[in-house]
């Protein structure tokens, strides 16, 4: 009986497999990690923004292909002269997925639901320079800040527009997201997956093409690519150089490719010996051939990396205008001398638990013991690396930060005395006064040249050794059209592809 | 006898469970960095304030005492708390996670035990012969292949013999019962296959065991053929270790097979609980280890319930 039972399940079984391709007009992608939630103003990683971020919520600016600024839901805004006031004209017939049309006091809320100290949402220092949000009719947000913030358009591409009744709502979003993205949600099966679905009241004309986006929550690489070879999945989105190079030359896959925003670093600890002494971390910078870096951790897919990506193009300094760029462990040792420094120098340095990190770390450990650093890796888990890089104990530490297209949201933060992230406790005047003017100057001209200063100083001896920018990639099934990746990870361009039958 | 090993039972099962409670709840704290500085991550920009609020948001600025306390207090009335990442109720979470590594159990042990017990006896009967001892090595490479990669080579395989086949993933019953059991044959083959080898092992020497003793003896010289000597006489008894056994796998299985989940994409209570342990995801991680407990003192039950149903000598 239970014999038989088994066997006519085993043949059930065996009838199913052949059955069904996927519904052509979702696409379905494999993805690597379950998002933390889906608030975007509380959530902000990698796996979170991937999946929210112009699919289902857009924001008042948005960020092109080349990092951009340009019009979201505000289709114009004007400046006051001394650059205090913006005011936004909206779009005219925007609706949220919910049915109600998008107007001022959304955003109003919006912006305030960022700022609430109920919502803690880590977002809001970007929004620090803002005094006041105020709708003046319905299509008309006007946003007064305290003191000029060129960095302002870049922030708001990044706080997504929600219904004004969640603005004292700090919940719900996280499992029910609801924006004026071309998708709306459908179901989250934690650990699986997470469905979207057309929004039919979508403001550009004839998009999204899609009637949804299946996001498949896979964690192990090797069933993605599996996945995506046999064509399961369409699209394997924001995927690392080794994963890529197995899937180049299979039939019936593309690989795009970009440069990322995000780059691997070596932080210093500017607060005790030996990395207090610029000459120190000058070295550091000396003893390393980030060209070697990028060959044997990845895969040659990368470009050496200054303070800045050069995938900003309109911002970042030439990495060969740095004097410090070439390898010359000789001049490290000597530089290590003078600062009075027994050689080798013991250090520890702290990697992140991530494997191409780890990869990188083991090639800088190598260069830096060739000239005059005795070098131990230590890779904590993730919730201790965390914890001792916030409380600043550690020597060095090897890791990745996500970048940002505006470069006052990295830089401040980071190497203004007291800044938030500044944990290597880095304290400059010099580039104090450099990230404050260029913090209150809307003149692009002039603002490139102030950074283009903070670069070169903060090169060779800042409290962070930038060590290499590496390309970025999303696999494709041949049909899959109009897709185009985004160097900051975003997948908004899903609006606009179809899939060939 | 059959009321006071339930009693019995619920008595450990009291004990175990409140002892559990109390060491995980205190032992995930103990564990660096909270929920909170892993929803922020490194590298985004945050002040002490912000934490603070957001500690405070989660509830985890209270004193841990009293925080075991509160939820223990919840606990006892049903209420296990909502998960601090999605806000969803634990109860809820859990309810999806635990179909398919139920599923997946109950279909692993079907394939696995259920080949050992033929296979264990087969082995048996043939002992000392170059058959059973090609079996005996094959189940030697049955238990040293591990899991992950013998996962990835049967979704290589799948997919260079038939690749139209969408063998990745998981469908709930409810949507599509083929597509279900079709996609959880792979994972639980893959589960099937060690637990298999270390039964088949253990019932042929339990086997060997039982064919020496006296009533087997017995049971020749009152004519039995050799077929029922094996498969009756002597199988019951080797049943008790075997039962026992399947007894243990099944309390690990139904805690979750995270390696195979990982492979196929699974979401059962294995990625579960690696989740919130990872998101320091507090209460989810509580009640889960709960629940998984709580199936662990089941299935002991269960097993001592077998017993007095194969050994008569136990009930009396």
């Amino acid at each position: 009986m239970v014999r038989n039972a088994l066997r006519s399940i085993m043949v059930a079984g065996a009838l199913a497999l052949p059955v069904h391709a996927a519904s052509a007009q979702t696409l379905e992608l494999g993805i690597d990690q379950s998002p933390a939630g889906l608030d975007p103003h509380i959530v902000t990683a990698f796996s979170s923004f991937m999946v929210v971020n112009g699919t289902i919520y857009e924001g008042l600016t948005a960020i092109d292909k080349d990092l951009r600024i340009g019009p979201g839901l505000a289709e114009s805004w004007t400046v006051s002269p001394d650059g205090k006031t913006y005011v936004f004209r909206l779009r005219r017939g925007v609706t949220f997925h919910n049915g109600a049309p998008m107007e001022a006091a959304d955003v109003v809320a919006s912006l305030k639901r960022t700022l609430a100290k109920e919502i803690a949402s880590p977002l809001a220092t970007r929004l620090a320079a803002v005094e006041s949000i105020a709708a003046s009719d319905a299509q008309t947000a006007e946003v007064k800040l305290k003191e000029p913030s060129a960095p302002l358009l870049t922030s708001l591409a990044t706080i997504a527009i929600v219904p004004r009744a969640f603005e004292s709502d700090k919940d719900s979003l996280q499992r029910q997201p609801v924006g004026t993205g071309p998708f709306k949600f459908k179901e989250w099966q934690p650990n699986s997956f997470i469905v979207l679905a057309r929004h039919e009241g979508y403001w550009r004309q004839s998009l999204p093409k899609l009637d949804g986006v299946k996001f498949n929550i896979v964690p192990e690489s090797a069933t993605r690519q599996v996945g995506l070879a046999s064509g399961q999945y369409a699209m394997l989105p924001n995927i690392d150089a080794a994963t890529a190079l197995q899937l180049k030359g299979k039939p019936n896959l593309r690989l795009q490719e970009t440069l990322e925003l995000a780059y691997s670093l070596i932080g210093l600890n500017v607060s005790k010996p030996p990395f207090n002494d610029p000459r120190v971390r000058e070295a550091v910078n000396l003893a390393l051939d980030r060209q070697e870096i990028i060959q044997a951790a990845l895969f040659g897919a990368g470009v050496p990396g200054g303070p800045l990506s050069p995938a900003l193009r309109d911002w970042a300094v030439d990495v060969n205008e740095f004097p410090c760029y070439g390898r010359n462990p000789a001049k490290a040792m000597e530089l290590l001398k003078a600062a009075g420094h027994a050689q080798p120098i013991a250090v520890t340095m702290t990697v992140l638990p991530r494997q191409d990190i780890k990869d990188i770390a083991q090639v800088v450990q190598q260069q830096l013991n060739k000239a005059g650093f005795r070098v131990e890796l230590k890779t904590p888990e993730l919730g201790q690396f965390i914890q001792d890089w916030r409380n600043s104990n550690f020597d060095l530490f090897a890791s990745t930060n996500a970048g940002s297209p505006d470069p006052d949201d990295y830089f401040y933060r980071t190497f203004r005395t007291g800044g938030s992230t500044n944990v290597f406790k880095y304290s400059n005047p010099e580039i104090d006064s450099l990230l404050d003017t260029a913090r209150a100057t809307v003149d692009a001209a002039a603002r490139k040249a102030s950074y283009a200063k903070v670069q070169r100083v903060l090169a060779c001896e800042g409290p962070v050794v930038h060590l290499a920018y590496a390309q970025l990639f999303s696999a494709l099934r041949g049909n899959v059209q109009g897709f185009e990746i985004i160097a900051n990870r975003s997948l908004s361009s899903l609006v606009s592809v179809s899939v060939a039958r | 006898m059959f009321f006071r090993l339930i009693i019995a039972r619920l008595v450990d099962l009291i004990f175990v469970l409140v002892s559990v409670s109390v060491v995980v709840f205190f032992m995930i704290r103990l564990i660096p960095g909270d929920a909170v500085a892993i929803m922020l991550g490194a590298n985004t920009e945050v002040t002490p304030e912000r934490m603070a609020g957001l500690r405070a948001r989660l509830g985890l600025d209270q004193p841990v005492v009293q925080q075991y306390l509160a939820w223990i207090d919840a606990a006892l009335s049903g209420d296990f708390g909502t998960s601090l990442w999605t806000g969803r109720p634990v109860l809820d979470e859990i309810a999806v996670h635990v179909w398919p590594t139920l599923q997946l159990t109950l279909l692993s042990l079907l394939i696995g035990a259920g080949l050992a017990v033929p296979a264990g006896c087969l082995m048996a009967e043939l002992r000392g012969r170059l058959a059973d001892a090609i079996m005996r090595v094959a189940t030697v490479v049955g238990l040293t292949i591990p899991s992950f990669w013998l996962g990835i080579v049967m979704i290589l395989v799948i997919a260079a013999l038939a690749p139209s086949v969408q063998a990745l993933g998981y469908v709930a019953f409810s949507d599509d019962p083929l597509d279900n059991v079709a996609r959880l044959l792979l994972p639980a083959v893959t589960l099937a296959l060690p637990i298999l080898a270390n039964l088949s092992r253990l019932l042929r020497s339990a086997m060997l065991d039982a064919l020496t003793q006296d009533y087997i003896r017995t049971a020749r010289a009152k004519g039995a053929t050799e077929r029922s000597v094996v498969y009756v006489h002597a199988l019951r008894n080797a049943l008790i270790p075997f039962v026992t056994s399947v007894g243990i796998m099944t309390g690990y299985l139904l805690g979750g097979a995270i390696v195979v989940e990982q492979v196929f994409a699974i979401p059962g209570l294995g990625r579960l609980i690696l989740g919130a342990i990872a998101e320091r995801n507090y209460p989810l991680l509580q009640a889960t280890i709960l629940l998984v407990t709580c199936g662990f003192v089941v299935v002991n039950f269960v097993v001592d319930m077998l017993y007095l149903a194969i050994d008569p000598r136990v009930r009396a």
